[in-house]
């Protein structure tokens, strides 16, 4: 059965504790791994901040991962900048910059745009940022940046390892805290009451669209911070990164593990990436089919992801959908809509 | 949060810390008999007590999964054979195959696993340019591991322990081009290109070997890698004059760029079209008539007459029938070369430890392999290896050449 | 630049136009009718593709497998919306993800089928039409033709018909053409299948250019969907005006800045001119 509303903050605290005492004593694969996961959480956050709490649907966080981990990585190689102080904040504010300034396109403006058209528009710019990125042979091309130096923090190398998990749960665990409670303020109300009934928000007087913009560049940050610590983490930053792949891993997260939840975003994550390095050699050419077929299954049947069945409905926000959008289209026998939970109480 | 004792990770280096771990298990494994034995002979990452443990690191999913399954095939084959003879040194090799997925970071996450958690004494693998450069930072930039890279590529890979297996552009381009323009009597060549480093790189070459021969270079054009529409180039071509057209445009872009060229009549008004990367696995890519008169050059075709070669193939296809292909744009050859070379030098050095392997792997020869013998060349990180110039004729190739063995010119000092 | 070259050009944009349009077709009726983007519809070419590269092996023949594309994806896509699709009508952020999935599915299965390779599929006549020393491929003249024919057909269908003027009427106002006695469910499932089969054709026509190979339908997705919304959802000539336009974009920009460059252009013009003009270049009133 479902918990009731003080299941999410024990799922929190527990996992905290977890992170914090498991690399003592796990192998140093296990950790460089684990390593892995808390960044690409970071990534799965940013996607779950905008479209969770923001409703906005970030289709393209790739693009700002990807920007991240170029910028990491060419100042690492490029301008022997490899001072975490410098480089990771750097890698941060490209995503800033650039998602503010695509974000204030996409969500200013006198007409508000529909949901779908920001998907498909993040979505584009992300699959032609990889292409100018693998036609770019400044940027190295195809090939990308290889060859990243560790990162240094204080004058001392932060190698894949322990150093690095801890400054990666760090981040992770800031970066958390700080989405949590914007979500449970002032802001995250404006924001849950626009995805309740974006006009009767307008009709108190709030404007939603910049609190939209703010957390699509408050996301994009996120998601180049992500990038920036991938890229001295992996030694390399490449095309693939910023494109359609990078893109549809972050929504799959999410999804698998619970929209709008924080704990569900990054649950999403060791899920899959567990599961993908467990069973994707065993199963060889059989494993995007069966991968295909679970997320399948988890979008047709489990649309508040695997959080959604240990969490209480009580502790989630009210739905929120297109409502306008479609609804003279919507056949008799359909009454759901888009249920986009959330973890304020 | 971070402490900051975790920060200097680094004091403890990471061979001191295997070392120690290998020790450790051959000290378990062994009841504490054997500590001075393998304290004083010191094996490979894998310890100096049972499987010596080889990384296969391919793409068994995704776009380049046909090349990556024939490299796990054919990596699967020679270590069943070295053990079917009692192993290498007396001990059996063990495989730790991983995907990469034809996706670099999933490579990387498994480059790291096979360092890291499985210690392999080798890794061999990797098909793209891009895949290659990224899992070399976990395999040998931080790993320190010995990494044989088998496909054909663009060249300049000179990191110490990376040993490159197949042919690079001075053994496709340097004597296929003279050969081409004497035969066909050919002076214009027309390069139409995806945009990435192989084909720059390689066309520089051709640049240079054609104008060296007294021919000259039309056109050198580049289009997107997925472009799929390449009629205005096969106008130009035509428009040009053009003799022969040196092509390095990739699928699947490049089944419109042949068909187109084929309506347009360049072949039938006697020009020839040279592609280096076209093996037996691109036969069915392209209607034949398309490619009809193809010329290509590579380290090894299935019609070769090397007996040894024919050989390598029946066992592979008795062995795996109806699965990917034995080919050499799909870098099974250079894995066979590079897995049989990588044995050479073991049985040289005696030992696993990595510096003597790679003291003669660096100068080590195989009497015989696909395509016929090979070696390192010393001190360049590549393999001198018989190319053979193919032409296609309605489905299959013929060869018209063994060029013999070639230099492969790479990581020279002076020499591009 | 002489004018055989121009003839050259404008042939080139002409015939990606017409590839572009056959995909985005089947791709802008059904978000037309139900606000659903398809991330499928990629793979259904690709189904189409794959069935007449089953037909020519089975020697059926290239000709028949063409013909039969249509019906068998037609049939797919059915029952992709009686299992899949139908659940989501009012999630369209569901509907997109879990086409997705369903697209990987059908993709990879491909992958697997065909060993990762790529397989030839010769079109049912080769040859050329020279003017002037520009050669014109017959094969791409068919579809440029092909591509008329079936817009014509879609036309009537839904302007002439009983069946489209259903489909108009539940476009228009699902609940008054639910009172007014039309089964708006059969008429969402029908229509689902109606442009899976366009899918199927287009994929039976392209393979012929290209090659069978398990990516074959995802090459041109983005550029369709970005076809579908510059052209504007909710009209029948909307998609066929975007793909033109994409298609134009396309084939011109590479002559002024560099190819690569054009690439990457050629989505940020799109995503600029959706904004400024949400309903498409085609929107009355």
């Amino acid at each position: 059965m479902r918990g009731s509303a003080r299941t999410l903050p024990a799922i929190e605290v527990l996992a905290l504790l977890l992170a914090t005492a498991l690399p003592l004593i796990l192998s140093q694969f296990q950790v460089i791994f684990l390593t892995r996961l808390l960044i690409l959480s970071l990534l799965a956050l940013s996607f779950d901040f905008a479209w969770g709490q923001g409703g906005v649907f970030s289709f393209g966080q790739g693009l700002f991962f990807g920007l991240g981990a170029y910028v990491a990585a060419l100042l690492a190689t490029r301008a022997d900048m490899t001072s975490a102080f410098v480089a990771i904040p750097l890698a941060m504010l490209a995503g800033l910059v650039v998602a503010s300034l695509f974000g204030g396109f996409l969500l200013l403006g006198r007409r508000p745009a529909s949901l779908i058209y920001i998907g498909m528009a993040t979505l584009a710019a992300s699959y032609a940022a990889q292409r100018l990125a693998a036609g770019w042979s400044k940027i190295g091309g195809q090939n990308g940046v290889s060859g990243v130096p560790f990162p240094t923090l204080g004058g001392a190398d932060l190698e894949p390892g322990r150093g690095f998990y801890y400054v990666a749960l760090a981040l992770l665990v800031a970066v958390y805290l700080a989405f949590r409670y914007l979500s449970r303020s002032q802001f995250g109300l404006v924001l849950a009451a626009a995805r309740d009934n974006e006009s009767r928000v307008g009709a108190l007087g709030y404007r939603t669209a910049p609190y939209k913009w703010l957390v699509f560049a408050l996301a994009g940050g996120v998601a180049g911070l992500s990038g920036g610590l991938s890229a001295f983490h992996e030694g390399f930053a490449g095309p693939n990164l910023l494109g359609v792949l990078t893109s549809t891993q972050a929504v799959l997260y999410v999804l698998v593990g619970g929209v709008g939840t924080l704990a569900g975003a990054v649950g999403g994550v060791f899920v899959m990436e567990y599961a993908s390095l467990e069973l994707s050699t065993r199963f060889a050419s059989a494993w995007p089919v069966i991968l295909g077929g679970i997320l399948l299954l988890v979008i047709m049947f489990l649309p508040n992801g695997l959080i959604g069945a240990v969490i209480s409905d009580r502790a989630r926000m009210p739905t929120f959908g297109d409502r306008r959008a479609k609804p003279k289209r919507v056949p008799v026998d359909v009454s759901e809509e888009e249920t986009v939970g959330s973890a304020s109480a | 949060m971070a402490d900051t004792s975790f920060l200097s990770d680094h004091s403890m280096d990471r061979r001191t810390f295997l070392r120690r771990s290998a020790l450790l298990a051959g000290f378990v494994a062994a009841g504490g008999g054997s500590f001075l034995s393998a304290c004083s002979s010191g094996g490979g990452a894998s310890g100096d007590k049972g499987p010596i443990k080889l990384g296969v690191l391919t793409d068994l999913t995704g776009a380049l999964a046909y090349a990556g399954v024939a490299d796990a095939n054919t990596a699967k084959m020679v270590v069943d054979e070295i053990n079917a003879k009692g192993g290498l040194l007396g001990r059996q090799i063990q495989i730790f195959l991983e995907d990469s997925a034809s996706t670099e970071s999933v490579g990387v996450t498994k480059a790291t696993k096979l360092i890291q958690q499985d210690h392999v004494d080798l890794v061999v693998g990797g098909i793209t340019s891009s895949m290659r450069q990224a899992i070399k930072g976990p395999l040998v930039e931080r790993g320190k591991t010995l990494y044989i890279y088998p496909q054909l590529y663009e060249g300049k890979e000179c990191t110490p322990l990376i040993y490159c297996s197949g042919p690079v552009p001075a053994q496709q381009v340097d004597p296929f081009i003279p050969w081409l323009m004497q035969k066909t009597g050919a002076k214009k060549f027309y390069l139409p290109s995806a945009d990435y480093v192989w084909p720059h790189t390689l066309n520089g070459r051709v640049r240079q070997v054609v104008t060296a021969s007294g021919g000259q270079v039309a056109g050198e054009e580049y289009f997107p890698i997925d472009a799929t529409d390449y009629s205005t180039v096969v106008n130009k071509i035509m428009s040009s004059g053009t003799d022969v057209v040196f092509v390095t445009v990739i699928p699947p872009g490049i089944t419109p760029f042949l068909q187109q060229l084929y309506t347009a009549g360049f072949t039938k008004r006697g020009g020839s079209v040279a592609c280096v990367y076209f093996d037996e696995n691109l036969l069915n890519i392209v209607p034949a008539q398309s490619m009809e008169g193809l010329y290509s050059c590579l380290d090894f075709f299935q019609n070769i007459e090397d007996p040894f070669s024919k050989q390598i193939l029946d066992a592979y296809n008795t062995k795996f029938p109806g699965s990917a292909k034995f080919t050499a744009g799909s870098a099974a050859t250079g894995v066979y070369r590079g897995l049989k070379l990588w044995e050479a030098a073991v049985k040289e050095a005696g030992s696993l430890k990595q510096q003597d392997v790679v003291k003669a792997l660096d100068h080590a020869k195989i009497a015989e392999g696909p395509g016929g013998p090979a070696e390192m060349v010393p001190g360049q990180n590549h393999a001198r290896m018989n190319m053979y110039i193919a032409q296609a004729h309605s489905g299959s190739y013929t060869i018209e050449k063994n060029l013999g063995a070639i230099d492969p010119k790479e990581c020279v000092q002076g020499v591009k | 630049m002489d004018v055989p070259r121009l003839a050259g050009i404008a042939f080139d944009v002409l015939s990606l136009s017409s590839i572009l349009v056959l995909l985005v077709l089947g791709m802008g009726i059904i978000v037309s009718m139900m606000g659903i983007f398809n991330l499928a519809h990629g793979e259904l070419v690709l189904l189409g593709a794959f069935t007449v590269y089953l037909a020519h092996k089975v020697g059926l023949g290239v000709g028949l497998g063409i013909v039969l594309a249509p019906i068998v994806v037609g049939a797919a896509g059915l029952l992709l919306e009686r299992s899949v699709v139908r659940h989501f009508y009012s999630r369209p952020i569901s509907a997109l993800l879990a086409t997705w999935a369903v697209g990987m599915m059908i993709r990879e299965s491909v992958r697997a089928g065909l060993h990762g390779r790529s397989e030839v599929v010769v079109a049912p006549f080769s040859g050329t039409f020279a003017i002037g020393n520009v050669y014109l491929s017959q094969w791409r003249v068919a579809i440029v033709l092909l591509t008329v024919a079936v817009i014509a057909a879609s036309y009537l269908l839904l302007q002439r018909t009983r069946v489209g003027l259903q489909v108009r009427a539940t476009l228009d106002n699902a609940s008054l053409a639910r009172a007014s006695g039309i089964a708006t469910g059969r008429v969402y499932a029908l229509t689902f299948a109606f442009g899976s089969a366009l899918a199927g054709l287009a994929g039976a026509l392209i393979v012929p250019l290209f090659a069978l190979y398990a990516d074959l339908g995802v090459t041109f997705l983005v550029r369709s969907f970005l076809a579908v919304m510059v052209g504007g959802v909710g009209s029948f000539e909307g998609p066929i005006l975007g793909a033109g336009a994409v298609g134009l974009g396309s084939g011109v920009l590479p002559w002024v800045v560099a190819p690569v460059l054009a690439d990457a252009l050629v989505f940020v013009i799109a995503i600029a001119l959706m904004r400024f003009m949400p309903n498409g270049l085609v929107h009355r009133g």
